[in-house]
């Protein structure tokens, strides 16, 4: 089994050591210069033969893929979380915080507690009627016309199809109104004066 | 949950009273509602003349006046806020007036040693800038709320500002002549919204702008021929079917046979059956 490996070996060695002597020896053959033999045996540099560096093909390659990666990492380090807008809202002015600005709190009489509580209820009792009249009022309203709808669909297929249609003229839908005062005949409104310092953030 | 339970039961029970309700006026007279008992009966055999009507209303252009019950609360909110609110500049500067005028007043009063800037000026009272804006404020003159002259003529659009009105025209019906909502007979080729629209450009002198709120009829009401009709004319009966419509736009002018009604007067003008059946959609609230 050794001896088999160190021949193996041996040969390997051998055609390694004759390969580059036929490769020069071609070599010698195709390049016939008198400069020949000096070319082959001095060791020629760029600086030496002055002449622009070679570029190779993968060269530029390498050129961007390095610069991209220079790029990534400045994204990285300029990648700073933008700064919230304020929501104005939230933000309790200082104003509001100054104690001087507060009333002194007057302490009600029995009377005048019982007398809101009362109320509140009574209220309360009030607008619970209020709403269930609605309400009440609301579905006499869908029945009245669940049984238009019914009839108007016995007498005719067709008027009943027109009606179940939806109307796109209704909206938008806009209608002014009740004020405290009725509106005056002919009256010019002037026009108003205002500074607006409604203040604008920009990410 | 007791709440839906609740609202469901109301209904079942309104609906039953509604059924038993119906059944009873078949028994009384004219206004017949049919019965539903599954046959379904088809048009030739027994025909119903179509009518189309316009339920035109002028809502309220000025707010309602409060209650007792709303005044007071509104009141006592109004205090209450103010019990619970912080002094704003205005009130502080009203303060601050009140104590220089004392400390102006005050028997030992020392000029040198009030502050530089409060020296030499003049004050301004607050309390004189609010009278200047009060002044300001009664120079213009606003439209009265209450006209009583204006409320008693019902022709006038513009009468009963805090309430809706609703448009009455005289028509015919038969042999009489009736004061109804704007109604005329359907014609082939058009729609029942259609037919109400006609109606009510075809009321003498009316110039109205109105948005009629959807295609769908919002109400009914049908009554039967007496049988001497029926068999005459082979007619069964009429269906009015009503549109809802808001007058928008300008008020229009007052037009001969036509009147604006407030809801409480609707009773004095139209026939109880027919009422019945136009009040669910007029949400009286």
């Amino acid at each position: 089994m050794s001896l088999i490996v160190s021949r193996c070996m041996g040969r390997m060695l051998c055609r390694q050591t004759h390969v580059p002597r036929i490769f020069v020896e071609e070599h010698c053959l195709t390049r016939q210069s008198p400069w020949s033999n000096t070319v082959l045996t001095l060791h020629t540099s760029a600086p030496l033969r002055a002449e622009p560096k070679k570029k190779k093909k993968i060269d530029p390659k390498r050129e961007h893929v390095a610069r991209e990666r220079l790029k990534k990492r400045l994204k990285k380090l300029e990648k700073v979380p933008p700064e919230l807008i304020p929501i104005e809202d939230f933000i309790t002015p200082t104003k509001c915080l100054d104690e001087a600005r507060g009333r002194s709190e007057p302490r009600l009489p029995f009377e005048e507690s019982e007398r809101r509580a009362l109320l509140l209820k009574e209220w309360s009792r009030f607008k619970h009627a209020q709403h269930t009249a609605e309400m009440e009022a609301i579905n006499l309203a869908l029945d009245a016309q669940r049984e238009a709808l019914e009839e108007l669909k016995i007498e005719s297929e067709e008027l009943y199809k027109a009606a179940i249609k939806p109307d796109p003229l209704v909206f938008p839908f806009s209608h002014e109104g009740p004020c405290y005062t009725p509106p005056k005949p002919k009256y010019d409104a002037p026009d108003g004066k205002y500074h607006d310092i409604t203040k604008v953030y920009t990410q | 949950m007791s709440a839906p339970v609740v609202k469901m039961a109301g209904r079942c029970f309104h609906q039953l009273y509604k059924l038993s309700n119906s059944a009873g006026r078949l028994a009384s007279g004219k206004t017949g509602i049919r019965q539903f008992s599954g046959a379904v009966v088809q048009n030739a055999a027994e025909p119903w003349r179509l009518l189309g009507a316009a339920c035109v209303q002028r809502l309220a252009v000025i707010s309602a006046d409060q209650r007792p019950l709303e005044a007071k609360f509104s009141e006592l909110m109004n205090q209450m806020e103010l019990e619970r609110s912080l002094m704003s500049d205005h009130e502080l500067r009203l303060l601050d007036d009140k104590e220089r005028l004392r400390r102006r007043q005050a028997v030992d009063y020392d000029s040198d040693e009030e502050e530089e800037a409060d020296r030499d000026q003049d004050i301004v009272l607050t309390q004189d800038l609010e009278d200047a804006w009060e002044q300001r404020l009664k120079g213009f003159a606003t439209q009265p709320r209450a006209r009583g002259v204006v409320d008693v003529r019902l022709e006038r659009a513009d009468r009963c500002l805090a309430e809706p009105l609703l448009l009455l025209t005289q028509q015919e019906v038969g042999p009489e002549r009736l004061w109804l909502l704007p109604q005329t007979p359907w014609e082939a080729g058009e729609t029942l919204k259609s037919t109400a629209q006609r109606a009510l450009s075809a009321t003498p002198g009316l110039d109205l702008q109105t948005v009629f709120l959807g295609n769908a009829p919002c109400g009914l009401y049908k009554y039967r021929m007496p049988r001497s009709v029926r068999d005459r004319e082979g007619l069964t009966g009429v269906k009015v079917f009503f549109f809802k419509a808001v007058v928008s736009g300008p008020l229009p002018p007052p037009a001969p046979s036509s009147l604006w009604v407030r809801r409480s007067e609707l009773k004095d003008y139209l026939k109880p059956s027919y009422l019945e059946k136009i009040r669910p959609f007029l949400l009286n609230l």
